[in-house]
């Protein structure tokens, strides 16, 4: 005899299903037939343990990653040319990601405002992940969609004035409703834990930008080890940045931000802001970017106001710390 | 009940620069270090001593079983360490019970050792005539998985069980402690950043708390010293994984400058991160990638520094060009070892009077709980060339060269039978052997060796090591496997999230 699957379980597994299904049929072409995934069918915990090792999937260098199937909108129309992992290559390497992208509102609000550059979300957490995924599929077959409307109407209408069909979720973000730069093909999610396995993804010097929007805080002490932010890791995301990249951080917690400047090297343990005194260490490898370079960036303006987390944030009328790093050339040798 | 004697879970032959003094041959077995003089293994001095001397007059009345032992272990230097049929940690004031790690300095002056339950980092001198005097003993916070020293022997590296790598002076200068103000925990999430009813109850509950801490101004800084190390250290790198080895090593710079140091790590995510040295060590130079299982072993043969070897459990060695992140080499290790895990790899070099053409470049290969060793030749193209299996009477713990002329000693376990990591031999035939001398030549343009009889080593098992009761039971017997044999945990299970 089974046990009996409780039935919100079952709900949700048959809503996943799906969704899933929707996916991998591609759609009939049918704007409305097309459903954009429902979160509540994915909600997972907040917190996932860095440490453990999980079931997770990497490839054993950057050379072994199958991208292909991430983005099939790039895939390099030679066939013969394959990559270590036996997969086809891209015409051009993934530059953007986005470091426990949660439900993936970043991603899916640059990748109009960046349509030919490829963005990664990594998330650890796997149901959350599924979402990541299902989201951006039923983006791209929205797009098609839209495509084939705009293709078939013989009149100047503006994508705009299709009718809108109003499902979206209240904190939503991407357009189903109006065809836009990259049409989503640009973005895609993949289950990681980026604090063991980032440099198997990229290799040196491959990224231009780094987005750690809202991570988790791990409030008591005894977890600090567990912050996505450190003076070890910067070493890791400097490894995998080119010189002039950037890195994003954003948070609603005070004392992480003061946590943040502190492991670049930008503050001390008693919070005061040194200028030029400490050199060498990790600072040797990041800049701070200023407050009028950030005014005009418009990836600071998506997530700080754009994705779900920051509209969050904004409802409950919480404070929002922005902090962006760019990547210094490597030091010279000591003479 | 015939004892057994622990088994030298580590040796290191320091080679003496200064005119004069001949070399030393330094072992760890169970919580002693014990020195030999390499030319005749004659035992020059154990440590630590006075524990002993306490000991045994402490439970010296008890011990009364001890004359059962077999009489030739029983060569009387100034060590009463005899006594000691006792479990290792039961009667003594001894805060661990092994040295897992033995290091020497290049100029052969300082051994670093590592005694194991106290995470302690020991720096001792060696005396003209072999003797230890200890200089520092620092405990780490972590448990150190691995130890070396930097290219200029000034600085040691230690790697972690939680990934990081921190540097200390070899000699502690004085130590001045950081000035922290003693900080009162004070919650940092607040109504902004928390949301549900849940952790806003705890919320409030953290500020009362605070309140009420400050209301009876309990002194918070002897908290805060707990976990505080009180010597000189820097954390250098990480990686968010334990680390499984650490080799500091230094390449010839660009013509006119100085040569440049990297510090290379593995872990049991199958990383190898090769990173520049000190004070540069936060610039990751190259990652090699290549290993689908836990890393356990990295070796740089000190003839070829742009070289590595790296092992660990996917049945493989890989040879490196490190400094470019290329494989060079892939050496499938057999069919007969494809579940094995490797637990050494050793350099080892030596002139051969006969050949003209130079010095003979050996790889030996140990494996966790295997009484062979995998003998490898690197070939002047940088390939490694297999040259056989070596056999021994035991389990292969570590070895190290004697001299020049191709003698090696190798430590073997005669506690438990040979392939087995948990079973322990019912008693011993004959005086249980520690370490076998192994000879390597050429001939006829291949590899020989033998197992040989030889005075230095026969001088070693005469003089024994502490003794390690055979009536132990069971869970105590697994605790002392589990401190010479335990790459197999580093394994990672599959399970669901």
């Amino acid at each position: 005899m089974t046990t009996p699957v409780p039935a919100k379980r079952q709900q949700r597994e048959e809503y996943r299903r799906k969704i899933q299904e929707q996916a991998e049929r591609g759609g009939d072409g049918d704007l409305s037939s097309v459903k954009m995934p429902q979160k509540r069918f994915f909600r997972q915990r907040a917190h996932a343990n860095p440490f453990s090792d999980h079931n997770l999937d990497y490839p054993i260098s950057p050379a072994h990653m199958d991208w292909a199937s991430h983005y099939p909108a790039f895939v390099d129309p030679d066939a013969s040319k394959i990559n270590l992992g036996g997969t086809r290559k891209l015409t051009k390497d993934v530059e953007v990601v986005d470091i426990g992208c949660g439900f993936g509102g970043l991603l899916v609000g640059l990748a109009p405002i960046l349509p030919d550059t490829l963005m990664v979300g990594m998330e650890i957490r796997v149901s959350v992940l599924e979402y990541v995924r299902s989201r951006i599929s039923a983006l791209r077959l929205k797009q098609q969609a839209l495509k084939k409307i705009a293709a078939t109407s013989t009149t100047t209408q503006a994508p705009s004035e299709i009718p809108a069909t109003p499902e979206v979720e209240d904190d939503e973000v991407g357009s189903t409703t109006t065809i836009v730069p990259g049409n989503y093909e640009n973005i895609t999610g993949i289950r990681a834990n980026t604090m063991k396995f980032l440099p198997n993804f990229f290799g040196h010097h491959q990224l231009s930008k780094i987005f750690v929007c809202f991570p988790d805080p791990h409030f008591k002490a005894r977890k600090h080890k567990a912050r996505i932010i450190s003076e070890s890791l910067n070493a890791e995301y400097a490894y995998v940045l080119k010189p002039g990249g950037l890195l994003y951080t954003i948070t609603d917690v005070e004392e992480y931000h003061h946590w943040v400047l502190r492991h670049f090297k930008y503050e001390t343990a008693e919070g005061e802001n040194v200028a030029d005194e400490i050199a060498g260490g990790i600072r040797d490898l990041w800049e701070l970017v200023s407050d009028e370079e950030l005014e005009a960036d418009p990836c600071v303006r998506v997530m700080k106001f754009e994705t779900e987390e920051s509209k969050k944030v904004t409802r409950n009328n919480g404070n929002k710390y922005v902090a962006v790093f760019r990547r210094k050339a490597d030091p010279e040798w000591p003479a | 009940m015939a004892s057994f004697q622990h088994p030298i879970q580590s040796l290191e032959l320091v080679k003496r620069q200064s005119q004069g003094l001949s070399n030393v041959l330094v072992a760890s077995a169970g919580p002693y270090i014990y020195s030999y003089a390499a030319e005749s293994g004659q035992r020059l001095d154990v440590w630590p001593q006075h524990v002993e001397t306490s000991r045994a007059a402490a439970s010296g009345p008890t011990s009364t079983s001890e004359d059962q032992a077999p009489p030739e272990k029983r060569i009387k230097l100034s060590s009463p360490e005899t006594e000691s049929e006792d479990k290792p940690s039961a009667n003594n004031s001894l805060t661990w019970t092994n040295i897992p790690m033995v290091l020497s300095t290049s100029d052969g002056k300082h051994v670093v050792t590592l005694t194991a339950e106290d995470k302690c980092i020991r720096v001792f001198s060696l005396s003209e005539d072999g003797k230890f005097k200890e200089l520092s003993s620092r405990n780490m916070a972590k448990k150190p998985c691995a130890l070396d020293l930097t290219p200029d022997d000034q600085t040691i590296l230690c790697a972690d069980k939680f990934g990081d790598v921190y540097s200390l002076p070899l000699i502690p200068g004085e130590y001045v402690k950081p000035k922290t103000q003693a900080k009162k925990p004070k919650p940092v999430a607040t109504t902004l950043t928390v949301h549900s009813k849940r952790n806003l109850r705890s919320l409030e509950q953290q500020h009362l708390h605070a309140e009420r801490a400050e209301k009876a101004e309990k002194v918070q800084e002897e908290s805060e010293e707990k976990g505080a190390l009180n010597f000189e250290h820097q954390l250098i790198l990480g990686h968010v994984s334990m680390l499984t080895d650490v080799v500091a090593v230094s390449l010839p710079g660009a013509p006119g400058s100085r040569p440049r140091n990297y510090i290379l790590t593995a872990d049991r995510d199958e990383h190898i991160r090769v990173s520049r040295g000190i004070p540069q060590a936060h610039v990751i130079e190259q990652q090699c990638f290549g290993h689908t299982s836990l890393i356990s072993k990295l070796c740089i043969p000190s003839w070829a520094p742009n070289v590595l070897i790296s092992g660990g459990g996917d049945g493989h060695l890989l040879l490196w060009n490190w400094s470019e992140g290329q494989v060079h080499q892939s050496a499938p290790l057999g069919d007969s070892f494809q579940d094995a895990i490797i637990s050494g790899i050793w350099d080892v070099s030596f002139d051969q009077p006969a050949v003209t053409s130079g010095s003979i470049n050996v790889i030996l290969v140990g494996l966790e709980g295997s009484p062979q060793l995998l003998c490898y030749t690197l070939e002047s193209d940088n390939t490694l060339k297999s040259q056989g299996v070596i056999q021994l009477s035991g389990n292969v713990l570590d070895l190290t060269t004697l001299d020049s002329n191709g003698s090696i000693v190798v430590s073997v376990d005669a506690v438990r039978a040979p392939g087995s990591t948990d079973t322990w031999k019912e008693s011993l035939v004959s005086a249980q052997i520690l370490a076998e001398c192994l000879q390597i030549g050429i001939s006829d343009g291949g590899l020989k060796w033998a197992v040989s009889e030889d005075s230095r080593t026969a001088c070693i098992n005469a003089g024994g090591t502490s003794g390690l009761s055979a009536t132990l039971d069971a869970k105590q017997k697994k605790a002392i496997d589990d401190t010479l044999y335990n790459l197999g945990n580093l394994r990672k299970r599959t399970f669901d999230d």
